[in-house]
């Protein structure tokens, strides 16, 4: 069961994307902010990182350079999410070291296609 | 050496030798008669009684002239016609010689009562005078007498021959110097009623009339107005003469001139001078051309002067330069409201004016302008203007403002800071107009805006509308996150409940999902609208190749076009080749564009053309893009207001066709950050084509 670690710092939202998640198949994992998603995504062990970008203490795209900063954190998948479709947005997240991006609101069958396509690509 | 011997000279022949010599010596005529009876009195000659009578050629009289030993005789004495021994010689000029004047009827009885002579005194073959001389004696004259009053008459009627020659010379010339001077007043003062009371003051002065009036004519109410007058018995400056009214009306609608001998017989008087002491009336018109200015009049109130051709032939000298003047003074009335005009127009305009001389030096200034920078107007006249009212700052853009100008002869418009005497700084808009006469360039005018308020405001302005593009922003994005999970937790219900096999519940929850998605793609679009005007929105310029980018939209508005069951073309050539612009932007736009036609047609034909073209003004090479249906189409009033922002042709449209009504807003501001257009052509019920315009490579300075 691939194991994915979201990171998002509101609860309805987090909440209603983890229990989407786990009933499509996923073990899920979850960060409340930046920091302790850094943290959590370097100690290791998850498949793929679900990123939101406006996050308190440190923002996604830091955390996301973060964790790319670090030797455990180089290889693993990470899909940004950001609150609202703008190229600036993408750019931005793709130079923090993010693999892909969605926009919220979710739609789930766009970002299983975009988890599922990362998680095959991935050598684990 | 030999004494010189001196011939004695008869007393009597001496004394009509200083008789000549007197005569020769008078000034005028009265001292003339004055010198002819004092020599013939002189006790050389020693005639007691002797008078000089000359005929006043409109009475008849003999008017008494000089006279010596009548002491009773008034001076200005008349001798009727019909009266006194010396009509005699007046009628058939001859010297008569009365040895005993008792005898004749005719002799008016005096003191001296004796003896008479009456010579004739004749100018150019006419009679006009008479020199009596009596002696209280009877038969006192001898020839020798005759001979010698016969000879001093001739010289004394040469004397006034001479004397009347020398009088109308000296009339003339004065005539002359009248018409000069009144020439030489019109050119060096215009003041009508001056100009016209000095006209009117030398044909009195010149024609010795007892007074006169001038008249100008008014087009507007068609009289006469009186303008100047003079001794004519009442104050008449302001009277109006109907045309046809009176000596001056009925000249007015003549245009000849006219002799009145007689004012108060006559049938066109007017009821305006029965007052007056008019005798005699002599009127001109004035006319410019045959176009009637005004008239002339001149009168006499003494019943014994009429007016006669001569008079006319004078009168008739100052008509033209009173017309002239009065058409002078009309053209410079007209000019000078026009000048008052712009004058006061200028004067009080809330605009700061100046005007420069060649030099850019000030040649006038306004009470603005005064105002405005500080300076009085003798500080800033002849001073340069940029000297005055700029600093090390602006001085170089004030500079190239009044070359500009100068050197292009046109208008140069701007905005910028100029700085006032005691240095405050001011913010103004400038226009500088080179001023040209005949196409030469005499100066230059500039013309300043206090616009400190007007920016003030404009600031104030802006930074509300940042404030409020700020808090939309914002708002959007809080507004965002509960409908995140409104929207996610109603899909994720709506899964659970297709799972479970409540299909009905199902349908409810799909509608809360629309909804929401609907109220999200408003305050998305709200916030680019909000990024936009606060100058937020940023582009994000790469290359990419056209073909894909099509594909990915067409597949993405796929659902939206079935859903009305429209078939879409696309004709886009296989090497369309690539773009420099911001990707998601076209693609949003172009979305905008197929999700609109795809509302507004039902079971019809979209069309997507892309094609390349070079642009007919810059030659910049362009990407087009054309989104065409086969909808409803749009009326010219609709389109006017399609691109602003909430307009949807009708309110109503919203809600029958969905969409967010800013699509179009968004578009069209995306297509001016590009550097391109968009452009809608439409009939109502046979569809519309938007057509964008993007240039291939986008420029970021755009």
């Amino acid at each position: 069961m691939p194991r994915i670690l979201l990171v998002e710092d509101n609860e309805m939202n987090r909440d209603m994307l983890s229990r989407r998640l786990i009933r499509k198949g996923y073990e899920i994992v979850v960060a409340v902010d930046g920091k302790q998603g850094v943290d959590m995504a370097i100690e290791g062990g998850y498949d793929l990182i679900l990123m939101d970008m406006s996050l308190p203490e440190i923002d996604g795209w830091e955390a996301t350079r973060q964790v790319r900063a670090h030797p455990k954190g180089q290889s693993v998948p990470i899909i940004a999410l950001t609150a609202h479709a703008m190229a600036g947005d993408r750019e931005k997240a793709l130079a923090a070291g993010c693999n892909d991006y969605d926009t919220k609101p979710i739609e789930l069958p766009r970002l299983l296609e975009k988890i599922e396509t990362l998680l095959k690509g991935s050598p684990a | 050496m030999s004494p010189r011997h001196y011939t004695a000279v008869p007393p009597r022949q001496a004394a009509l030798l200083r008789l000549t010599t007197a005569i020769a010596a008078a000034r005028d005529e009265s001292e003339l008669y004055q010198s002819v009876v004092s020599g013939l009195h002189d006790e050389g000659l020693g005639y007691s009684v002797v008078a000089i009578l000359l005929v006043d050629e409109v009475s008849g009289d003999r008017v008494l002239q000089a006279a010596f030993g009548w002491p009773d005789v008034p001076p200005g004495f008349r001798l009727p016609p019909g009266q006194g021994l010396s009509e005699r010689a007046l009628a058939d000029g001859r010297t008569y010689y009365t040895p005993d004047v008792r005898n004749e009827s005719s002799y008016r009885a005096t003191r001296v009562s004796g003896s008479e002579v009456d010579v004739p005194l004749r100018v150019d073959d006419h009679t006009i005078g008479v020199l009596v001389v009596e002696s209280a004696e009877t038969d006192a004259f001898a020839d020798e007498d005759l001979e010698i009053l016969e000879a001093a008459a001739l010289q004394a009627s040469i004397a006034i021959g001479r004397a009347r020659l020398l009088e109308t010379e000296r009339r003339r010339a004065d005539e002359r110097k009248a018409l000069l001077d009144t020439v030489a007043q019109l050119s060096g003062d215009l003041e009508l009623s001056r100009v016209l009371e000095s006209v009117l003051e030398r044909a009195v002065t010149l024609l010795r009339v007892t007074g006169g009036e001038v008249a100008i004519y008014e087009e507007e109410t068609q009289e006469m107005l009186v303008v100047a007058s003079k001794s004519i018995g009442k104050e008449s400056i302001g009277t109006r003469l109907k045309v046809g009214e009176g000596a001056m009306g009925t000249v007015a609608r003549t245009l000849e001139p006219l002799i009145i001998p007689s004012y108060h017989e006559w049938l066109g008087q007017s009821g305006q001078y029965s007052d007056t002491m008019v005798h005699s009336v002599m009127a001109a018109p004035l006319l410019i051309g045959r176009r009637l200015v005004g008239a002339l009049a001149l009168l006499h109130s003494d019943p014994t002067r009429v007016f006669d051709e001569d008079d006319l032939r004078r009168l008739n000298m100052f008509a033209p330069p009173a017309a002239i003047a009065i058409e002078n003074a009309r053209l410079y009335t007209v000019a000078r409201r026009e000048r008052q005009y712009l004058e006061t127009l200028v004067f009080n305009i809330p605009v700061a004016i100046v005007t420069l001389d060649r030099n850019d030096n000030v040649a006038s200034c306004n009470p603005r302008f005064e105002e405005l920078f500080g300076y009085t107007r003798t500080e800033a006249m002849g001073r340069n203007l940029d000297d005055l009212v700029t600093d090390e700052t602006t001085r170089a853009e004030a500079l190239a403002y009044t070359q500009q100008a100068n050197a292009k002869r046109q208008s140069v418009h701007g905005m910028g800071q100029r700085r006032r005497k005691d240095g405050a700084p001011v913010d103004v808009e400038i226009l500088a107009v080179p001023i040209l006469m005949d196409d030469e360039q005499v100066g230059l005018v500039a013309l300043y805006h206090d616009v400190t308020e007007l920016l003030h405001a404009r600031r104030d302005a802006e930074a509300a509308n940042t404030a409020k593009s700020h808090f939309l922003a914002s708002m959007s994005h809080e507004l965002r996150t509960p409908l995140n999970a409104i929207i996610g937790y109603s899909e994720m219900l709506q899964e659970e409940v297709e799972e479970m096999g409540h299909a009905e519940h199902a349908a409810d929850l799909q509608k809360v999902q629309t909804a929401g998605r609907h109220l999200l793609a408003l305050i998305n679009d709200i916030l680019d609208l909000s990024k936009i005007e606060a100058g937020k929105m940023q582009l994000h310029l790469e290359d990419f190749a056209l073909r894909p980018m099509i594909e990915d939209v067409l597949s993405t508005a796929a659902p939206l076009v079935k859903r009305n069951d429209n078939r879409i073309s696309v004709e886009c050539p296989p090497d369309a080749g690539t773009m420099h612009a911001d990707l998601t932007k076209v693609r949003q736009m172009l979305l905008n564009l197929l999700s609109n036609a795809a509302k507004f047609t039902k079971g019809g034909g979209i069309t997507l053309t892309v094609e390349r073209e070079n642009d007919a003004g810059s030659g910049e090479e362009m990407v087009v893009f054309t989104v065409a249906d086969s909808g409803i189409g749009m009326s010219p009033e609709q389109m006017d207001r399609l691109f602003e922002a909430f307009s949807q042709a009708e309110a109503s449209t919203t809600s029958k066709y969905g969409g967010t009504g800013l699509g179009l807003a968004i578009t069209r501001r995306f297509c001016t950050m590009m550097g391109g257009d968009v452009q809608v052509q439409s009939e109502p019920g046979k569809g519309s084509a938007f057509t964008i315009r993007l240039p291939a490579r986008v420029n970021r300075s755009v």
